[in-house]
């Protein structure tokens, strides 16, 4: 699960030192003025006459809901209004601001500085990314035949180029294929993890297929005639991803968190150089990475809008991104280079460039978190 | 040159700073300096005397045991990897044979010796007149490769001597994995280990040749206890169900292959010794929230304490929390030590380091941990923990990149014994 960030403590023994919050202490004071005049809204508008459910004042522009009468004794039964844009009662939204200003709940527990957003802001945006992935595996549907044919042909640099192509396109659907069900992510994008002469000497073992075995292929000189066999196959598990694809579950969680490590993944396995070890595609692929972030951040902003300054640090940083990405490919010729033509310079400025994005989409899965954190119950004492 | 009177002279040099042994080492000198009482030692000259005991410290080499394996871990180590070119079994033998005798001046000290003026000096001089044993340990271990086809010992090969299988994330690199031999050199300093590495190849030359070889140093004990584990490169506390090693019913147990057990005979006394190379993705693990990168472990991460505890060695009580409510069912705590009766018996002894070896190609720190554990059934212990971590959520934070399956023999006899000359006999 994804968390916020939280105040944590560094030393080891003694009174812990809560360290000062990474996020933007403006933030909080806007809130807790927000907070304020929600309570005073709350006091100036009538109740709804003892009937008036939450539904009946939900609509309300200026949305304070409230339920139903009780005794003060019973606290937890009492008039409560809840503070508009959260699930928190008014009456404990000061409170629970100036705790959570020292990084503490009201079970003493380290806490977020946010109130939670509720899971149904996520629908339309994932319901948008969806169409965003089906029409790229649409794209690859139609690509993957084309790589087949320039195999067929013989010709290496186009099959390569096409090849290229294929697998940018796979990479754009960037949210869903850590979620996509069985072994078709595997079958597609899967890299061998057993060592060549480990049991299959000379080789990769027979389940290595996929985009990756066409890479192996066509990078170490095999003939492109007889990777046709790897296309043909690569072909029947799009139709298997085209099929699969609108059933693909993405939670609020997975797709807050999609947002911050479609490029983390391309960071640790394309940058490196790891899961292009014969193309070298890594910078293709950051591209295809980036576009798909870009779109998961796209479809987030009206729910990212207002909550800390997330949106707006990690928009800057997607565009020096894609400012680097860009020079890069009208300095080669305007083809995405591969790792090793990267000058020293080059690469500097793409790592540079991806460490600020991560910096910043590191702070996304926190700002939209969905639930309040859990409290963790206590080790029960006594044996 | 005679290793005994290099021995004397070690003595005899080093006698007034208690160099007997790491007993003698620890604790003696600080208060018997005091005895003459007037002017207390300068700050100065304390550290001087503390480092000059730690510099003396010395574990045996020869044993029933090797040591390195139940020893306390030393703060810095290198792990080497060894192919065999050597032409025949003899001069394999030789080679092995010759790296125990090195070994063994090396682990108990030695005044660097003179030659004469025109020949190349027989040590490398790096640790300056006298090689001071601080604490060195030399763990000799031979890899299922050696029991090929090559040497003739295919039917002394341990059972379970196989290559390292690649795990469900493994990305293993041909070039940092396997190996024909195995030594593993640990210290108090890093100057140690370089000179013991530097020696130990000039023994061998020609004969065994490097594959691959990784660094590694333990994090400082800062505390608050001295009994609280150290941190590996995540921050949090690493080894705290470690075994008892004083225990040596469990070692038999769980650690030492023992007689009639199936092994070949000469294995007995030894265990098996697993080397991975886990790189951890630490930039990636630094931009995750403190209480998600607690929930993967189990732990409290400031503290150590299993989740809802407050003390590093409190026990979790998985049995109370049978859904994950306080601890999440996949917490890699709770996956490598369920702690249930039927696991008892695949608990493993851990023994690892912290690596950090520059940067890779996208910048990124390469650092990670030499995952090190000694276990007398790797099918029964090791891999099952291994595959039972398949699916933890940590998996997207680390890759193992190399390592091995190793078998450490047991002790050499002294004299002229090697660690593996049960090789020899019929």
């Amino acid at each position: 699960m994804a968390v916020s960030p939280l105040g944590i403590t560094d030393s080891d023994g003694g009174a812990p030192k809560p360290r000062p919050w990474r996020r933007h202490a403006r933030l909080l004071v806007g809130v807790a003025v927000l907070a304020v005049i929600a309570l005073i809204a709350a006091a100036l508008i009538p109740s709804g006459g003892g009937n008036g459910g939450t539904g009946a004042n939900a609509s309300k522009p200026f949305g304070v809901a409230t339920t139903a009468h009780a005794t003060p004794t019973k606290a937890a039964a009492a008039r409560i209004t809840t503070v508009f844009g959260s699930t928190i009662p008014a009456k404990d939204y000061g409170t629970k601001i100036a705790r959570q200003e020292q990084g503490i709940d009201a079970n003493g527990q380290l806490a977020s500085d946010l109130s939670p957003v509720a899971p149904s802001a996520f629908a339309a945006p994932i319901a948008a990314y969806r169409h965003y992935a089906e029409r790229w595996s649409t794209k690859l549907a139609a690509e993957v035949p084309a790589l087949r044919a320039a195999l067929a042909s013989g010709d290496r640099s186009a099959a390569e180029r096409a090849w290229g192509v294929a697998y940018s396109d796979y990479l754009h659907l960037g949210a869903v294929y850590g979620l996509l069900p069985g072994t078709i992510d595997q079958r597609i994008d899967g890299m061998p993890n057993t060592l060549p002469g480990d049991g299959s000497p000379g080789g990769p073992s027979a389940s290595f297929s996929g985009l990756h075995r066409v890479e192996f292929g066509l990078w170490n000189g095999a003939s492109p005639q007889s990777l046709v066999r790897w296309a043909s196959q690569l072909q029947r598990d799009v139709v298997t991803l085209r099929r699969v694809l609108p059933t693909v579950q993405i939670s609020p969680l997975d797709y807050a968190t999609r947002a911050h490590e479609i490029l983390e993944d391309a960071q640790r396995d394309l940058l490196s150089g790891t899961d292009v070890p014969w193309s070298g595609a890594g910078v293709l692929g950051t591209a295809a990475g980036l576009a798909a972030t870009q779109e998961v951040i796209g479809t987030l902003t009206p729910v990212l809008q207002g909550r800390d300054n997330t949106l707006g640090e990690v928009q800057s940083w997607l565009l020096q991104l894609q400012g680097v990405l860009n020079r890069l490919r009208a300095a080669h010729r305007g083809t995405y280079p591969s790792l090793g033509q990267l000058t020293t310079a080059e690469r500097e400025q793409l790592n540079g460039a991806m460490t600020g994005t991560l910096g910043a989409l590191a702070d996304v899965p926190g700002t939209l978190e969905t639930t309040e954190l859990p409290v963790i119950p206590k080790i029960p004492s006594g044996r | 040159m005679k290793p005994l009177d290099r021995r004397r002279f070690l003595a005899s040099s080093l006698g007034a700073l208690g160099a007997g042994g790491i007993g003698a080492a620890i604790g003696a000198g600080l208060t018997d300096g005091g005895a003459a009482s007037p002017p207390p030692p300068s700050p100065a000259a304390l550290a001087e005397q503390v480092n000059q005991q730690a510099l003396s410290a010395r574990i045996a080499f020869d044993g029933r045991y090797q040591s390195g394996i139940l020893t306390p871990r030393q703060d810095v180590a290198t792990f080497v990897a060894l192919d065999s070119v050597a032409p025949n079994t003899s001069v394999l033998f030789e080679a092995l044979q010759a790296l125990s005798t090195e070994a063994r001046l090396l682990t108990q000290g030695e005044a660097v010796g003179v030659q004469e003026i025109d020949d190349p000096p027989p040590d490398s001089g790096i640790l300056g007149s006298l090689d001071s044993p601080d604490s060195l340990t030399v763990t000799i271990a031979l890899g299922g490769s050696l029991f090929d086809g090559r040497y003739g010992l295919a039917a002394k090969r341990p059972n379970q001597l196989t290559a390292m299988p690649a795990f469900a994330h493994d990305e293993l690199d041909a070039a940092r994995t396997g190996g024909d031999v195995l030594v593993q050199i640990c210290a108090g300093q890093r100057d140690t280990v370089v000179h013991t590495f530097r020696e130990l190849m000039r023994v061998i030359d020609g004969r065994l040749v490097v594959r691959w070889t990784i660094d590694g140093f333990q994090s400082a004990q800062r505390g608050p206890s001295t009994k609280n584990n150290r941190r590996n490169l995540f921050a949090f506390r690493d080894g705290t169900s470690n075994l008892d090693v004083n225990n040596n019913a469990l070692m038999n147990q769980l650690i030492w292959v023992q007689p009639g057990s199936g092994e070949p005979a000469w294995a007995a006394g030894g265990t098996y010794f697993i080397v991975r190379t886990i790189r951890m993705h630490v930039e990636f693990w630094d931009r995750v929230g403190m209480l998600e990168q607690e929930q993967m472990i189990g732990r409290d991460r400031v503290t150590g304490a299993p989740l809802g505890g407050t003390d590093e060695f409190q026990d979790p009580r998985y049995d109370l929390d049978p859904k994950g409510k306080r601890i999440p069912l996949d917490a890699h705590i709770r996956l490598a030590n369920p702690r249930t009766n039927a696991t008892a018996e695949q608990r493993i002894l851990r023994r690892g380091y912290n690596y950090h070896r520059g940067i890779d190609a996208a910048g990124n720190l390469d650092q990670g941990l030499v995952f090190i554990a000694f276990n007398q059934d790797p099918q029964r212990q090791f891999a099952t923990i291994q595959t039972r971590l398949d699916e933890e959520p940590m998996t997207d934070y680390i890759t193992p990149v190399g390592g091995g399956y190793f078998f450490a023999p047991r002790g050499a006899r002294g004299g002229s014994d090697w660690v593996g000359s049960g090789l020899s006999s019929a």
